[in-house]
């Protein structure tokens, strides 16, 4: 990668780190992944936030809710999310951003859908073409 | 009798009615149009605006060009803002976060709400500048039909202040006041108090593409002297702002505001 490009690269990280938050991100770690598996309760498409409840099952099988905080909808449009990739019900896989006090919840990079296509969150792609005006 | 019974009735009708008109007679003089987008006041004769801001604007990002409002070099707080100061520098080697009142729906207010980082539409009239950014869709007013600040005494206090710009050459500047004390941060652990006071000098560059203000933020109950900042935000062409609300049942479902990191 050209040094021209990293610095880039390295602005599009900010941006993108900063877009989203309403809030501070500092009780999340930012250098640990996480990748859990279970059964979506409720995706909420919607400002500032889109947020996913996964049903995720603990060490002896019982259902612990994790709580996934995501991008607005305009970015997660440009990483190919509609409001109907997710419905109540479906089984996937979200890796996340864990919250450091270890409580089941995190900040989202990418959710692996049932069908096998994985999406991201960062908005990094174009947008979609609008409807053509009258 | 009966008779003797409709004339009292006639009468009181008479006199009711006559006393609705006299209520009518004395008519309030109609309301000065002091109003911002009052016709008359749209109507005075002004020097043409050297440059036109309404548009959308996103802040720039970048190592020179921080979302923050850090403090400077060398900066030095009064005792009651170093008390936050202090506490927010411990929860942060403590890995937590201190007081993100913003995370709680709080409004972020001025200046933070000018670099959230999420488009703010600008719509500017001969007498007035209205920002609504899509952050909380935060309403700031800039006033530019010459009226002065407001009665202290009168004046309610918001976390975007009262703002009121004139044109000096190619420059609006813009200086607000009368700011909301309480759950209002300039950056982590530095309280913006009800005596902060901001005077941007904002212009337009490259052609109208580059929006980029100068900042010099004083507060006496938090900080002393000035602070001193520069801030850059890019025209963008394709995109609209939407309705954003921090909705009570939010947080229940964010991590980041919701867990035991927060310090309150």
């Amino acid at each position: 990668m050209s040094r021209r490009a990293f610095r880039f690269a390295c602005v599009m990280m900010m941006v993108a780190t900063a877009a989203w938050a309403h809030h501070s991100g500092a009780g999340v770690d930012r250098t640990k992944t996480v990748t859990i598996t279970g059964v979506v309760k409720e995706f909420r498409w919607t400002n500032p936030h889109s947020w996913i409840d996964l049903e995720v099952p603990d060490a002896k099988g019982a259902p612990v809710v994790w709580s996934v905080e995501m991008n607005p909808p305009p970015y997660l449009v440009r990483s190919g999310w509609k409001a109907s990739t997710l419905k109540t019900g479906d089984k996937v896989s979200v890796t996340l951003n864990p919250i450091r006090t270890g409580e089941p919840g995190g900040i989202f990079v990418s959710v692996t859908l049932a069908d096998g296509r994985v999406l991201d969150g960062r908005g990094a792609g174009p947008a979609p073409p609008r409807p053509a005006q009258p | 009798m009966m008779r003797r019974v409709a004339v009292a009735i006639a009468a009181a009708f008479t006199t009711a009615a006559g006393a609705v008109v006299v209520a009518q007679a004395p008519q309030p003089p109609a309301p000065a149009a002091t109003a911002a987008l009052a016709r008359a006041n749209l109507a005075k004769p002004r020097a043409k605006a050297p440059f036109d801001l309404t548009g959308v604007w996103l802040h720039g990002g970048g190592a020179d060009n921080s979302f923050r409002f850090s403090p400077p070099t060398g900066f030095k707080l009064t005792p009651a803002a170093q008390v936050h100061y202090d506490a927010a520098r411990k929860a942060q080697a403590e890995n937590k976060v201190y007081r993100d009142d913003i995370g709680q729906c709080w409004p972020a207010g001025l200046p933070l709400i000018m670099t959230r980082v999420w488009p703010i539409t600008m719509m500017q009239y001969p007498t007035v500048i209205y920002m609504v950014s899509e952050f909380m869709n935060s309403l700031r007013v800039i006033y530019l039909d010459g009226r002065p600040h407001s009665d202290p005494d009168v004046v309610v206090p918001s976390w975007n202040g009262e703002s009121i710009g004139q044109w000096e050459g190619d420059t609006l500047v813009v200086d607000t006041r009368f700011f909301v004390g309480h759950h209002h941060w300039v950056d982590s652990g530095i309280p913006a108090s009800d005596a902060m006071h901001v005077v941007e000098r904002i212009k337009l560059l490259n052609d109208g593409t580059t929006l980029q203000i100068d900042y010099e933020l004083t507060d006496p109950k938090s900080w002393e002297g000035t602070w001193k900042y520069t801030k850059r935000w890019r025209r963008v062409e394709d995109r609209d702002i939407a309705e954003v609300s921090c909705l009570p049942d939010l947080n229940e479902h964010m991590p980041t505001t919701k867990s035991g990191a927060n310090v309150r």
